[in-house]
């Protein structure tokens, strides 16, 4: 069966590609970014055992800022997805 | 215009060979250096002790070499292999066999040449053990060579069966490359990390250079599980019969099934070799640890294991499944993509979790009372630093059920 | 090969709406809810100070997962939240190790195991929030660090359901697939105990325990 080659279609390919693009090279930044600050919160907690609480939080509260430009892609990806 | 097929299939050998090689000479030459660089900073610190150590040295450069040379074979027998062309498929798995060996090679070469560095720093530090730390570096080295090995198992697979001759079976060599090319490149490098650390560890402490290379050995076997998640993913899409599946989307599920386990495998073999690092350090440092920080390497690395564990996820979703016959491009699209967001998404993920659970190994030695405390903030962090991963996992299933 | 992925459906018309009903994952979370009982049953019929072994077993659970809580969240609201911990964590491993018999299917192999648990804890959470804080302070941090920012807020908030439900259904759901797959290549020999072993008891366990620690975390981090 021939493959058929309109403008929309091409339009609609190149937002899947594209969606997939957004979201797997956006996930590495923030997956070693939060990786760093739970390596450093390990640390952390080994030479200050008393703290284990709030070194906790602090490790959540980054990990979460560093999390934004991983969903900031996400948003993209759904939005080349479903509103594109 | 009508091409020949021989032509096809004689440019792609070549194409083939100059990836194999030329991305197979990265790796080898990074490693090189990188032995040759701690040799000269070893030798800076212990003049005296120059012979024995620019012997070493040679011997780690050599080792690290033969990864490049895994690759000169695969590449010098796509240039002169003759057969006769009968289909696409020889130039799909022509050009499979280059990136399959190519990138396969890469962590390999990096992942050698570390323990080669690291002894030469460990013999400057304790000339009178250098038996027992010249058998710990062949280990690790050994060890660190095997996803190379692998990738050129499947390259000389590719280059050496008879495959069905069709459209379909193309893209699944094409595929079964990717997979494993990009899969060897993470458990290469990440096997040379506990090595490296072996070396140092038993120059260190020499009484405990038994149970620093059973360490070692248990932690580089963890990290190669991503290697072999390729090869499996690799072999399925070499042998299983895809010919019946219409070819439009179907083309693109296989590729992607490929990018999706080889990429993801990249971050989890490099995350898991930093945790069996880090707690081969640790071992160094506090003999009496060793219960514990075998079990929260073992822990750290399971969990730094995921992203690989939902990149052959989607694989298997991708090679499975029946696809509908499309006519549009998109439909193939759709696939792709679903296979470049869960492999590229995984990498980042993988490393991460590697780097905490590196950290914990570490200071778990340091610290063997806080011991729940460290994994459990371990296991926190990680779990949270792979939401990015399960955002391009559901991203990717969303490209394959819903658009 | 052929059944992967086939579920037993109940669909019952309601209007234009069809409700779906995924039988299998029902009755396993029964029987699921039938072996917590049942230990629960034990653990306390016969209380006593030289403790039998099942009422050991309940109390290391309790007192260890109560400790857990009671680290991440202070005093008070560790008694509060406690027993959701506890219920949390055993429902999950038993659901996890359930896949470990021939026959029986973990319920969290369904996305809708976890992504119900997951709401359960945002639930929890932003109410805890609230109430901790007060709806005003509450709603004021969804604008920070400007005002414009709370959309992205909002759906990094639900990022977060969707992050804990799929991390516990994907280890889940590809070690079940991971198994089958094997399994049939290798005709069922040697390796699948081994895959089982690591998928139903290590895996499991691991993910019991990041779900619900997790939750107590969100829980931690609205209350804060």
């Amino acid at each position: 069966m021939p493959v058929s080659i309109e403008g929309a279609d091409i339009v609609k390919a190149a937002a899947f590609i594209g969606a997939g693009i957004s979201m797997g090279l956006g996930a590495i930044g923030p997956g070693v970014g939060e990786g760093m600050a739970a390596a450093k919160a390990c640390e952390a907690i080994g030479k200050n055992p008393e703290q284990a609480g709030l070194l906790t939080r602090t490790m959540l509260v980054g990990q979460a800022v560093s999390e934004s430009t991983g969903i900031y892609s996400l948003v993209v990806a759904l939005l080349l997805l479903f509103v594109v | 215009m009508t091409v020949d097929i021989q032509f096809i299939v004689n440019a792609s050998s070549y194409i083939g060979s100059a990836i194999a090689m030329g991305f197979g000479a990265i790796g080898a030459a990074i490693g090189v250096g990188y032995t040759a660089a701690m040799a000269n900073s070893a030798i800076g610190e212990k003049p005296d002790s120059s012979g024995t150590l620019f012997k070493t040295m040679l011997v780690g450069q050599a080792v690290a070499e033969s990864a490049a040379i895994f690759a000169l074979v695969v590449s010098v027998l796509l240039i002169f292999r003759k057969v006769p062309a009968v289909g696409l498929h020889q130039a799909a798995a022509a050009l499979g066999a280059g990136i399959s060996m190519g990138f396969g090679a890469i962590g390999s070469g990096i992942g050698s040449g570390i323990p080669g560095g690291q002894v030469c720093l460990g013999l400057a530090r304790q000339p009178a053990f250098s038996g027992r730390l010249i058998i710990t570096f062949l280990i690790g080295s050994a060890v660190s060579q095997t996803p190379a090995i692998l990738a050129m198992i499947v390259a000389l697979m590719l280059l050496f069966i008879d495959f069905s001759n069709d459209l379909i079976t193309a893209a699944a060599l094409l595929g079964a490359g990717i997979s494993m090319g990009f899969g060897a490149i993470g458990s290469g490098i990440g096997s040379g990390f506990p090595a490296g650390e072996a070396c140092i560890g038993t120059a260190r402490q020499p009484e405990l250079a038994g149970s620093i290379t059973t360490n070692m050995l248990i932690g580089s076997a963890v990290c190669q599980t991503p290697a072999i998640f390729s090869m499996v993913v690799a072999l399925m899409l070499m042998f299983m019969k895809f010919s019946h599946a219409p070819l439009n989307p179907t083309w693109a599920a296989l590729i992607g099934a490929g990018i999706s386990t080889g990429l993801a495998a990249i971050g989890s073999g490099i995350g898991g070799g930093m945790a069996a690092g880090g707690s081969c350090e640790g071992i160094s440092r506090q003999p009496r640890s060793v219960g514990q920080v075998t079990t929260i390497m073992l822990v750290g690395q399971a969990v730094a294991q995921t992203p690989s564990i939902f990149g052959l996820l989607v694989s298997f979703i991708l090679m499975f499944k029946a696809f509908p016959e499309a006519t549009t491009v998109s439909a193939a699209m759709a696939l792709l993509g679903a296979g470049i967001s869960m492999g590229f998404g995984g990498i980042g993920p993988g490393i991460g979790n590697g780097m905490a659970a590196e950290s914990a190994a570490k200071w778990v030695a340091r610290n063997l009372e806080k011991t729940g405390d460290l994994m459990r903030t371990m296991l926190v962090g990680q779990a949270v630093s792979q939401s990015t991963a399960i955002y391009a996992m559901v991203i990717s299933l969303v490209l394959i059920f819903v658009v | 090969m052929g059944d992967l992925g086939r579920i037993h459906q109940l669909i019952i018309p309601l209007g234009n709406y069809k409700m779906t009903f995924n039988l299998e994952v029902i009755v396993m979370t029964w029987i699921v809810i039938a072996v917590l009982i049942t230990f629960g049953y034990l653990t306390v019929r016969k209380k006593s100070i030289f403790p039998h072994s099942f009422q050991v077993l309940g109390e290391l659970f309790v007192s260890g997962l109560y400790k857990l809580t009671e680290d991440a969240l202070d005093e008070k609201l560790a008694r509060k939240y406690g027993p959701l911990t506890c219920a949390l964590f055993m429902f999950l491993i038993i659901s996890n190790w359930l896949g470990l018999i021939p026959h029986m299917e973990e319920p969290t192999k369904d996305l809708n195991t976890p992504l119900g648990l997951g709401l359960m804890g945002f639930i929890i959470a932003h109410s805890a929030g609230i109430k901790s804080k007060g709806l005003k302070d509450y709603l004021k941090e969804y604008c920070a660090p400007i005002f414009f920012m709370a959309p992205l807020n909002i759906i990094g908030e639900l990022a977060k359901v969707v992050s804990i439900s799929f991390r516990l259904f994907g280890n889940i759901m590809g070690g079940a697939i991971i198994i089958l797959v094997v399994s049939h290549l290798t005709y069922s020999i040697l390796l699948p105990p081994f895959l089982n072993a690591f998928f139903g008891i290590f895996v499991g366990t691991i993910q019991a325990f990041v779900f619900t620690m997790l939750t107590v975390v969100y829980i931690s981090v609205q209350v804060k």
